[in-house]
């Protein structure tokens, strides 16, 4: 039952993303489509309109899925765990909140169904949208603190109203700047600036009681995973509000249109990049306990100073003897032998070691001489093989099980799915990377999985008993969470900017070193990682 | 599966997540950890005489009492489940239990609290005997 309850936790954090991602795109479209899309009977503008229309109806289904099933899982885990009857969850709070999701969700999603919705359907639907909100705050952190409740729901339902409003937009802004001539959709633009400002007030302003309330003192902030991970989204917030203000100032400048606009929809594709990070985060957050109540397993500046001072790396690897027996099931207790670690950290080490290569090759692929550096992705796979074989040593080649034995355990069916997933991946990269793949589709995968690792690893915490260690362990992946996002959008951004033979624009030419030193940097932190 | 799976994740699932992490996806590991006990009786890790438990655990956050479980499990595994009392608060469970034998004890608990968070946990703690063994 520990596993199935661990499984939960991780599936729990990763749907209420999900929510939050397909809330604020519903809540943004539905904002975008009533307030910025004008009401005119052009083309160009019906375009737009046409575009808000299908994005609300997706995300309202989207909204409704996640719901559901986020409701449907915890009440599942309710009865597995306590044995609770059915009918005894049906009212619980969280059941009913889903509920009001569901059913304002319903009523943005078939009212804003047809582009020309008349003023009442309009209405209804930005009521519909603020109504989803008051469900979503009435079941977010503040409503079961035992202090301030109420300052805390207003602020909660700020802050969300505000992802909707900037975040939320961006897929809408994003079809507009596509498909619309250059003249509306920079108008449509501007029109939606004054949005995304209000929203970046409102969740600003949210932020500073939330820092107030649940994170209480500098301490709270590096010492808890609440605080550690509320910097992160404050830095990622910082990355999107430069994207924003660039924008901005694209939009509001004297650049002619056909210029304004395609830079503009290639930063607002970061944006959207660095939104689905901040919203997994946010998810992260709103399934940890509140810094100020963590108390007794506070990290301090010495015990962090200690883990982040830099040494050797060490590439020796403890004989597979040294590790801890795999135990029988249903044994409580669990301590990790100083082979565990020492098994754990070389392989930090290795993989940190890969990925400097690969950097540094990524850096050098376009020197005339060195263009076999093109063959980077190579190292992948031989990292996914390293991986496979160190992952789960009691199996075949290092333990006795059998590897097709060992597929029966669904763990180790995961582990071999996701590494066979990286080495197609891997695969795809380097025929793009070699040219023989030109397809600007193709070219994006390998960027867009970076980027959604890189949220994934936000949403990622650690089973290791040590409630310290885990955070410390944590505060190493954090930053590479971070530089996984801004690598992906980076590479991206190279992508987007390419005009084929390797020759690419003006914000491409400085993309294409970004991501190769950013992965350098997940690999040098990845050198230094240990274990006490 | 219990620490089966859990001693092999703290091995090799973070280095496959790593990967994943840095370049698809992190592997599933997670572990909530929303509603606290801030406090407790008995203390988590105490060392009291057998009989009359009165059992508190005091939370961080608003519990829903209905959706939620304590049990005492016994020297050997037994588990017996608590009939709960909640104060106004809606952030203390309460209840007793009887502690007839020595041996290593634990309030195990699972809360749903009112933000929709499942979280588990336990206060361990030691019965002695008469004679203090």
């Amino acid at each position: 039952m520990t596993s199935l309850f661990d499984d939960f936790g991780f599936v729990a954090v990763v749907l209420q993303g999900f929510g939050f991602i397909a809330q604020s795109v519903l809540v943004g479209a539905t904002f975008f489509a009533v307030l910025v899309v004008p009401r005119d009977t052009r083309d160009s503008v019906a375009i737009a309109a046409r575009k808000a229309s299908t994005v609300v109806e997706v995300a309202a289904l989207a909204t409704i899925v996640v719901a559901l099933a986020t409701a449907l899982l915890t009440a599942g885990m309710l009865v597995a765990t306590i044995q609770l009857a059915w009918r005894d969850v049906a009212s619980a709070p969280f059941v009913l909140a889903a509920i009001a999701k569901v059913a304002a969700a319903s009523v943005v999603g078939t009212r804003l169904r047809n582009p020309d919705a008349g003023p009442s359907a309009r209405m209804t639907s930005i009521a519909a949208a603020l109504a989803l909100i008051a469900a979503a705050a009435a079941d977010s952190h503040a409503i079961a603190r035992l202090d301030h409740v109420a300052p805390l729901l207003i602020a909660t339902y700020a802050h969300q109203l505000g992802a909707g409003l900037w975040l939320g937009g961006l897929p809408c802004l994003w079809l507009t700047l596509r498909d619309a001539d250059p003249a509306t959709a920079r108008r449509i633009g501007r029109r939606y600036s004054t949005l995304a400002a209000t929203g970046v007030a409102l969740i600003v302003g949210a932020a500073f009681v939330f820092a107030f309330e649940y994170i209480g003192s500098f301490e709270g902030l590096y010492g808890t995973a609440y605080g550690a991970m509320a910097g992160v989204k404050t830095l990622l917030l910082v990355l999107l509000l430069m994207l924003g203000f660039a924008n901005f100032r694209t939009l509001h400048g004297a650049l002619p249109d056909r210029v304004a606009v395609p830079r503009v929809r290639r930063f607002v594709e970061l944006e959207i990049a660095a939104g689905f990070a901040v919203l997994m985060a946010a998810a992260s957050i709103a399934s940890s306990s509140a810094a100020v109540d963590v108390v007794a397993d506070r990290l301090s500046l010495p015990e962090l100073a200690a883990r982040m001072a830099p040494a050797v790396p060490a590439f020796e690897s403890p004989a597979r003897d040294a590790l801890s027996p795999i135990v029988a099931p249903g044994t409580v207790t669990a301590s990790r032998t100083a082979g565990d670690r020492a098994w754990s950290a070389y392989n930090h080490h290795v993989a940190g070691l890969v990925i400097v290569l690969i950097g540094i090759a990524a850096l050098l692929r376009h020197r005339r001489r060195l263009r076999w550096a093109a063959h980077w992705p190579l190292l992948i796979l031989l990292l996914g093989v390293f991986l496979l074989v160190r992952a789960d040593p009691e199996i075949w080649p290092l333990g006795s099980v059998g590897p097709f034995e060992s597929l029966g355990d669904p763990e180790v069916l995961q582990h071999r799915l996701f590494v066979l997933l990286i080495a197609a991946f891997a695969i795809v990269e380097w025929r793009v990377q070699l040219g023989r793949i030109a397809s600007p589709r193709m070219s994006r995968v390998f960027p867009l999985l970076m980027v959604a690792g890189g949220a994934l690893l936000l949403t990622h915490s650690h089973a290791v008993a040590d409630a310290k260690e885990q955070l410390l362990i944590e505060m190493t992946h954090l930053p590479i969470a971070v530089l996984g996002v801004v690598a992906g959008s980076a590479r991206w951004l190279e992508v987007s900017t390419s005009h084929g033979e390797g020759r690419v624009g003006r914000e491409g030419r400085v993309a294409r070193y970004v991501w190769p030193v950013a992965l350098i940097l997940v690999g040098l932190i990845l050198l230094e990682y240990r274990e006490a | 599966m219990g620490h089966r799976r859990t001693a092999r994740r703290t091995r090799g699932s973070r280095c496959v997540s790593l990967l994943l992490g840095a370049f698809v996806a992190a592997a599933a590991e997670g572990a909530l950890a929303h509603a606290l006990v801030m406090s407790s009786t008995p203390a988590a890790n105490a060392t009291l005489r057998a009989g009359a438990l009165p059992i508190e655990l005091r939370f961080n956050s608003r519990i829903d009492a209905k959706r939620s479980r304590v049990t005492l499990r016994a020297p050997g595994g037994a588990e017996a489940v608590l009939a709960l009392k909640i104060d106004d608060s809606r952030a203390v469970l309460s209840g007793s239990a009887e502690t007839r034998r020595a041996g290593d004890w634990a309030v195990v608990w699972q809360v749903l609290s009112l933000d929709g968070h499942v979280t588990r946990g336990e206060v361990p703690f030691r019965v002695e005997d008469a004679t203090g063994k």
